[in-house]
């Protein structure tokens, strides 16, 4: 369709909404969208109304369209802030235990650049696993034994062991994977998401953000801006689902209303609302209204979903008991299959205790153990309840750590910040199953073959979604932005 | 509107659409009609910049006409048949353009018959529109002069009549003294404001613009104007990254305050802002202004490479000074040449040498910086003030403050040494008396000793008093045994017996005080009734000295018993007090400050000490009233204190030698290309320094508002537009480029960019000008068909219309409440916020903070202008409203419509607060009925009368919820019970409440967040 055509469709908002399959929102691609989910035609007036005001694909109940078959609806990211070891988890290096307490060669580092905290260093000695890594499953997956309950799903879990990524430290290294920039000033990944696709449930918001307790003493912080919305619309940023006070902020009535008192207000609100309307003819009036309908209905969603006791004992087996306690890892785990659950599109996780530049022996197993029984039991649960396949689950920090030692000596030592490769892994939403991709040399220093980029990443992320990353783009000073900025390629060899 | 906002290339359209209304007899505009094709679809590949086309390479430039007919691809006698039309319109994927690939639309055959027509006319090319100086235009002939109130109308009414339409007819005096107010102030007008102006019998325009004038001369006008240049100025009160801690750069926020209330001409507050260090006639105020470029965000975290961030903050400085004063994308050219506008990223690298010389580090970079007072600096005048009342009052209350004196100096204690007696060691030590009646333990060590000390008492015993001293014999020459220095005593008994036959009895100890205390030893341990490891010590391993405890007994003990005092040392370690002396007082002992300010004579006393030796005396002695007085005087007198405190605010500075700057390949930091070096400057197509003058940020500065400069005035006088209108006459306010949207009244915008300068860039005058315009003065009343035909009111066929921003919607409900604490400037403060929010998100220990939750009105019912902002976490019902995070600069806002605003609207304490204070506040309005009082909170919150099917449903809420809490009092009092600003003396809580439930529908209307 030709712009022009598209503005004056677009003219009579009403039309608009009732129209066809042809409403690319967002996307400058128009010529190969596709369609899921229930019709545009089939949402009431509210909905339409608040999809109007707050752009493409906000109309809650109402995905957007897409450029081809999505694999996945949804995306569950557990992000393990602070940065993971690779070589005490995922990637095995045999070679290490000769190679332990060896002094990383030069021609091995290269040259490159290391952070302002081990760049003062006169040695480099390697350092092996600090625990053994064992095969599991039918497909052999190689993961150590820091993470025993990750045995359990080697076969469902894509394990990648060549990611690398360009920032250094945690600030613009998390920022680049939320946003695809290492600066502030772009939106993240679930504001894309939101913008694209809206939610499928009517009474949540398409993005919630779950953050865990932090337990380590030198806890990265997190930053509004990893799930904000920067340039997109602020509707798109992430929804924080508290584990302490009111779930969603500013959700109880303070002064003690009952929900049907408040349901009479609303009426009162409304029917006032309604006969300004009719005196000033602005159809912000009747969006307001419908949003006002939505925050009501949230009153009783978001309680019911942070409400654990209906579920069974088997729950809490599989979570562990962690699970009890609101804003543990496993609890959020749970609360993220919940959510998934009643529609939400895009679901993150936020683990921050990984950054250990001293002790990491024992502070790695700690927060392990804390992480390691909720991931697994949700891929593990989303299985069993047949959401796995179209759900995508990805695991993993901003960064790896190095094989050399960050002072402390054999026994107990730090690891600094790793840019040049790290491992993470993926599970569901049309991903390879007990599947490993990329290697790294030797020394778990660089990446030997097929080197995937945070680009390359999200790029895939938004294709299992039913997205072309390249057409999802929104302008702003002139530019069509892009989750992927002008880079990022679908990696196709992992797809299932 | 803002579903339109989101279509990044709705712009296009819009020059469709005007385009589309002219008519086949309309030659072709190169700026309006043909620049933004070939930007949006060509220049990404055929553009500025040379790099371009990523591989596939290709010379030809469409920006460039030499170019384009070097390659032949225009045929001036067969337009149709040219190179370039055959390519968009190809049927052929391989050869056509835009390539499929790219993601850029075909051309639509109007697009196409554009460039066609501009062929055939000789494929003339332009400057691009914003780079050619802005002329005053002719205004153009009008018709009907009861439409023209100033210029603005006749070029609003003659794009109309393109149109076929009108404009609206003027709206009424409500709308319009709400709508001003707004605008100019950021607050809602007062009930009796809009009664005075609708009962002006003056002529509307005559009253109206007493009102304008009024406006533009309140405080409140400078506040609201600085509002949105913070926005403009990133400015925050936390660094940003990581841990994201404070900064106090508030005394600049004031500066601009200050600026836009005296109306300092646009042109001195650019220089100021840019450069003001670098005047010749350089003060402290003018380098306090130079905060603007030093708003960044700074990083501490201690692991980055200190050039890589210095770089960003630089980096930053230009992409923000371009976008403010210049709507230019320069940020595109940091990597490469810009790929639609003459910004080389040469040009970019010199811009960006006028901002590299600065004396900063990337890590922590705090400096440099200025102790400046804030401009206006009211804080420690209030604060004055209130001193002085409150002293005034103090002193009319006539306290006996000599006679109190001399009481109480009866009362300080005489104490009597006791010499010892009988000193007992259960671990086997030995006592041995000293010359000063002292005791040094001696001898054996064990590692727990408890020692016993007799006496018989001579007069009666209201207090004892235990002396820890020093010896040279001891550990390191402390007062302990133990092996560091230290001592912990771990209980203090005291006992009596009557007589010889009795057995010792304890005697209750009612509190004991010391003049050292160790964290977590502290002396009250001593008599906690628990015999353990805990207890008194004094940090004697690093700070060994004569310590004093004392313990007053609840009743004193009569002459003539015998006492046996218990000293009992649990702790282990030989942690003993090695030598000690007691004494013994008839009178208790005052502690603390009281006793030590009655030791200075009267004549040696501090005005200081003077206030505080009374203020402790009334705490003393005085009446309850008398004692608030002081507690309210003591408050005050420490906020002085903090006031006239003033921090240091990071500015902008020049190094003696300018630091080398090259062009930076694909603008990493550590990549500088030697070959390429460039020196201070702009891109050529947007202008030049002035030759002989300052070629640094002063040249830059001076350049900006210079009459030889196409932009600062029309970018400006854009975003003034947007506010009001709510879409700027270039609804890409920050894009004057040629990606950017072309203006929808460019004759209006250059008129009032020549206005805004020729009357010396008089910022009020200009907004006097806009205000004053029937176009801004129209109803906002629409039909719905009206509606379709222009939804975001780009024609301007009727008024304004637009949600308030998040931060006046806060302030209108503090207004409407009568909460609102009208203070300008000072530190910013810490209103009504979720627990917990800063913490959840940032809890290193040591690194990170909670919010600190106030619960004093002079912090919670400030303007939002001063809410302590934090960049990682920002006020979140702040940014429910769309309030930017303030990480970068942003210079138009989105404008959203959402659950979560309800929500926050309906619970956020800040407003449920202000609903009981409106309902207060329609209580005591004397108004007689209830429909009146509930019609008077209605008029608070819309500015209007309620019609009477409006009212007629609030009156049955309140009813219905009056009879509710009439048999529900507790829920009433829940209700009335949110926030911390408490509302005393309540003769009918059922009443309150109920109208309390009114105020908050009232305050959760449309229209209560709506400017219409």
């Amino acid at each position: 369709m030709h712009p022009f055509d598209d503005y004056c469709q677009r003219q009579n908002r009403r039309q608009f909404l009732g129209a066809s399959s042809r409403v690319g929102i967002g996307m400058a691609a128009f010529y190969s969208l596709m369609r899921s989910g229930k019709p545009l035609t089939a949402m009431d007036d509210q909905q339409k109304s608040l999809a109007i005001s707050n752009g493409p694909g906000y109309g809650p109940g109402n995905p957007g369209p897409v450029h081809f078959p999505p694999t996945a609806k949804r995306v569950i990211y557990l992000c393990q802030s602070g940065a993971p070891s690779q070589i005490d988890t995922f990637d095995y290096k045999p070679t290490l235990s000769k190679l332990n307490g060896q002094n990383l060669p030069d021609s091995i580092r290269n040259g490159q650049r290391l952070t302002g905290m081990t760049s003062g260093q006169t040695k480099f000695p390697a350092a092996q696993s600090i625990a053994p890594f064992r095969q599991h499953g039918k497909s052999g997956q190689w993961i150590s034994d820091l993470l025993p309950h990750h045995h359990k799903i080697a076969d469902d879990i894509c394990v990648i062991n060549s990611m690398y990524t360009e920032a250094i430290n945690h600030d613009p290294a998390i920022t680049f994977f939320q946003t695809g920039h290492q600066q502030p000033g772009r939106p993240s990944i679930g504001a894309w998401t939101s913008y694209g696709l809206g939610s499928e449930s009517e009474n949540l918001p398409a993005y919630v953000v779950l953050l865990d307790k932090n337990s380590d003493p030198e806890a990265q912080p997190n930053y509004s801006r990893l799930w904000g919305s920067a340039f997109l619309p602020s509707n798109h940023q992430g929804v924080k689902l508290r584990s302490e006070g009111n779930p969603v902020l500013y959700l109880k009535d303070p002064t003690g209303g009952s929900l049907a008192q408040q349901r009479k207000m609303l009426d009162g609100i409304a029917r006032l609302n309604d006969l300004h309307k009719q005196q000033v003819g602005d159809p912000e009036i009747d969006t307001r209204v419908a949003a006002y309908e939505m925050a009501y209905r949230m009153q009783t969603s978001v309680p019911d979903l942070t409400d654990i006791s209906s579920e069974p004992e088997s729950t809490f087996k599989l979570y562990g008991d962690d699970a009890k306690q609101p804003g543990t890892h496993a609890a959020n785990c749970l609360l993220a299959r919940r959510l998934a659950e009643k529609g939400v599109r895009f679901i993150q996780i936020y683990h921050r205790g990984w950054d250990h530049h001293s002790g990491l022996p024992s502070r790695h197993r700690k927060i392990a153990k804390e992480v390691d029984q909720g991931s697994a039991a949700l891929v593990m649960d989303l299985k069993a309840r047949g959401m796995l396949e179209d759900t995508l689950v990805i695991w993993g920090g901003e960064f790896g750590r190095t094989v050399y030692r960050q002072g402390g000596n054999e026994s107990n030592f730090g690891r600094d910040h790793h840019p040049r490769c790290f491992s993470i892994w993926m599970a569901g939403g049309g991903i390879k199953q007990g599947y490993r991709h990329g290697e790294t040399d030797d020394w778990c220093y660089n990446i030997t073959r097929d080197p995937m980029h945070v680009h390359d990443l999200n790029a895939t992320l938004l294709h299992t979604l039913g997205i072309n990353h390249e057409a999802l783009t929104y302008r702003f000073q002139g530019r069509d932005y892009r989750l992927t900025d002008v880079h990022g390629k679908v990696v196709q060899s992992i797809l299932a | 509107m803002p579903f339109l906002k989101i279509f990044g290339f709705t712009f296009v359209c819009w020059v469709l659409i005007l385009r589309a209304s002219y008519g086949e007899d309309e030659t072709v505009d190169f700026n309006r009609d043909v620049r933004p094709i070939l930007s949006d679809r060509c220049f990404l590949c055929h553009g500025p910049d040379r790099a371009s086309a990523e591989g596939k390479a290709t010379d030809l430039r469409l920006d460039d006409r030499a170019s384009a007919i070097e390659f032949g691809i225009f045929d001036f006698d067969n337009p149709t048949k040219s190179e370039l039309i055959a390519r968009v319109t190809s049927a052929d994927l391989d050869s056509r353009m835009p390539p499929p690939d790219s993601q850029k639309h075909s051309l639509s055959g109007e697009e196409v018959k554009i460039l066609s027509l501009w062929i055939s006319e000789g494929a003339k090319y332009e400057k691009h529109w914003s780079y050619l100086f802005p002329q005053r235009p002719d205004l153009p002939e009008i018709k009907n002069p009861a439409n023209f109130f100033n210029a603005i109308d006749a070029f609003v009414v003659d794009r109309l009549k393109l149109e076929d339409r009108k404009p609206a007819g003027v709206a009424d005096r409500n709308a319009l003294i709400r709508r001003v107010t707004f605008d100019l102030t950021g607050l809602p007008p007062s009930v009796t404001e809009i009664e005075a102006f609708v009962n002006d019998e003056d002529p509307l325009r005559v009253a109206y613009e007493k009102v304008v004038d009024r406006l533009l001369s309140s405080t409140h006008y400078g506040e609201q104007m600085a509002r949105f240049w913070l926005d403009s100025a990133r400015y925050a009160d936390t660094s940003g990254y990581q841990y994201d801690r404070e900064r106090k750069q508030w005394v600049w926020r004031d500066w601009v305050i200050n600026a836009f209330n005296t109306n300092m001409p646009f042109d001195q507050f650019t220089i100021e802002q840019i450069a003001g260090d670098l005047l010749p006639e350089a003060t402290d105020q003018t380098r306090l202004a130079t905060g603007f470029n030093r708003n960044h965000p700074i990083t501490i975290e201690g692991g980055v490479v200190d050039e890589e961030y210095r770089t960003e903050y630089v980096i930053d400085r230009v992409v923000t000074t371009s976008t403010v004063w210049l709507g230019q994308t320069f940020t595109c050219a940091r990597c490469h040449d810009h790929k639609y506008d003459p910004v080389s990223q040469e040009d970019f690298y010199r811009f960006y040498a006028f901002f590299n010389n600065v004396p900063e580090r990337g890590l922590n970079g705090f400096t440099p910086n200025l102790v400046v007072a804030s401009p206006l600096d009211a804080a420690q005048e209030k604060w004055e003030n209130q001193v002085a009342k409150l002293e005034e009052k103090l002193a009319e209350l006539n306290t006996p403050i000599n006679q109190w004196e001399i009481d109480v100096r009866k009362q300080v204690a005489k104490w009597k040494i006791l010499p010892p007696v009988k000193v007992v060691s259960s671990g086997g030590a030995t006592p041995k008396t000293m010359e000063d009646q002292s005791v040094l333990m001696v001898g054996k060590n064990p590692t727990k000793d408890d020692y016993e000390f007799v006496f018989k008492t001579e007069q009666s015993v209201a207090a004892i008093r235990l002396e820890a001293m020093v010896d040279p014999a001891l550990v390191n020459g402390s007062a302990s045994r133990g092996f560091n220095g230290n001592y912990v005593l771990s209980e203090f008994v005291v006992e009596v017996k009557s007589g010889d036959d009795a057995s010792y009895e304890p005697v209750k100890i009612a509190s004991a005080s010391a003049d050292y205390e160790q964290n977590r030893f502290t002396v009250d341990l001593t008599i906690d009734g628990r015999v353990d490891a805990t207890g008194w010590a004094v940090d004697g391993n690093t700070r060994p000295d004569n310590r004093v405890a004392m313990y007053s007994l609840e009743t004193p003990i009569p002459p003539g018993m015998a006492v046996r005092i218990k000293m009992l040392h649990r702790y282990g370690s030989s942690h003993q007090i090695g030598r000690f002396r007691i004494s013994a007082s008839a009178t208790a002992p005052m502690v603390g400050p009281l006793e030590d300010l009655l030791a200075i004579d009267l004549a040696n006393r501090s005005v200081d000490q003077t206030n505080q030796l009374r203020e402790l005396l009334v705490i003393k002695f005085g009446s309850e009233e008398a004692r608030e007085i002081v507690k309210e005087l003591r408050f005050v007198r420490a906020e002085l204190k903090k006031a006239s405190i003033v921090p240091a605010t990071m500015v902008m500075q020049e190094m003696p030698q300018p630091r080398p700057v090259f062009v930076l390949e694909r603008g990493e930091y550590d990549k500088p290309i030697k070959e390429r070096p460039v020196s201070p400057g702009l891109p050529a197509a947007i202008g030049a320094l002035e030759v002989g003058g300052p070629q640094n940020r002063l040249g830059l500065a001076q350049w900006l508002v210079s009459s030889e400069q196409p932009l600062t005035a029309r970018v400006t006088i854009n975003r003034y537009w947007q506010r009001l209108f709510g879409v700027g006459i270039v609804k890409t306010s920050e894009d004057f480029g040629a990606q950017g949207e072309y203006p929808s009244h460019p004759d209006l915008l250059d008129w009032l960019a020549v206005e805004f300068m020729e009357s010396g860039w008089d910022v009020k005058a200009i907004l006097k000008t806009i205000v004053s315009s029937r176009t801004y003065m129209q109803s906002s009343r629409i039909a719905e068909s009206d509606y379709q035909w222009d939804p975001e009111n780009r024609f301007l066929a009727r008024g304004p219309r637009v949600r308030l921003d998040a931060e006046e919607i806060r302030d209108n409900a503090l207004a409407v409440s009568g909460l609102l604490d009208g203070k300008t400037g000072g530190a910013s403060v810490y209103p009504y916020h979720p627990q917990g929010l800063w913490m959840e998100v940032n809890n290193r220990p040591g690194y990170s903070r909670a919010y600190p939750h106030q619960t004093r009105a002079e912090q919670l019912l400030r303007r939002t202008l001063y809410t302590f902002w934090k960049r990682t976490v920002p006020p979140p019902s702040m940014a429910t409203f769309d309030a930017p995070s303030r990480e970068y600069c942003v210079v138009r806002r989105s404008s959203t419509n959402t659950p979560l605003q309800a929500l926050v609207m309906l619970h956020d304490p800040q407003f449920v607060e202000a609903a009981r204070f409106l309902a207060k506040r329609m209580l005591d309005s004397a108004q007689p009925s209830v429909e009146s009082r509930i019609a008077f909170g209605f008029k608070c919150c819309t500015s209007r009368d309620p019609t009477g099917a409006e009212l007629k449903i609030l009156v049955t809420a309140y009813q219905q919820r009056l009879d509710q809490y009439r048999t529900d009092l507790p829920a009433a009092d829940q209700a009335l019970g949110v926030g911390g600003i408490k509302i005393t003396a309540v003769v009918d809580r059922a009443e309150l409440a109920a109208l309390t439930q009114v105020a908050r529908m009232l305050m959760n209307l449309s229209e209560f967040l709506t400017k219409g």
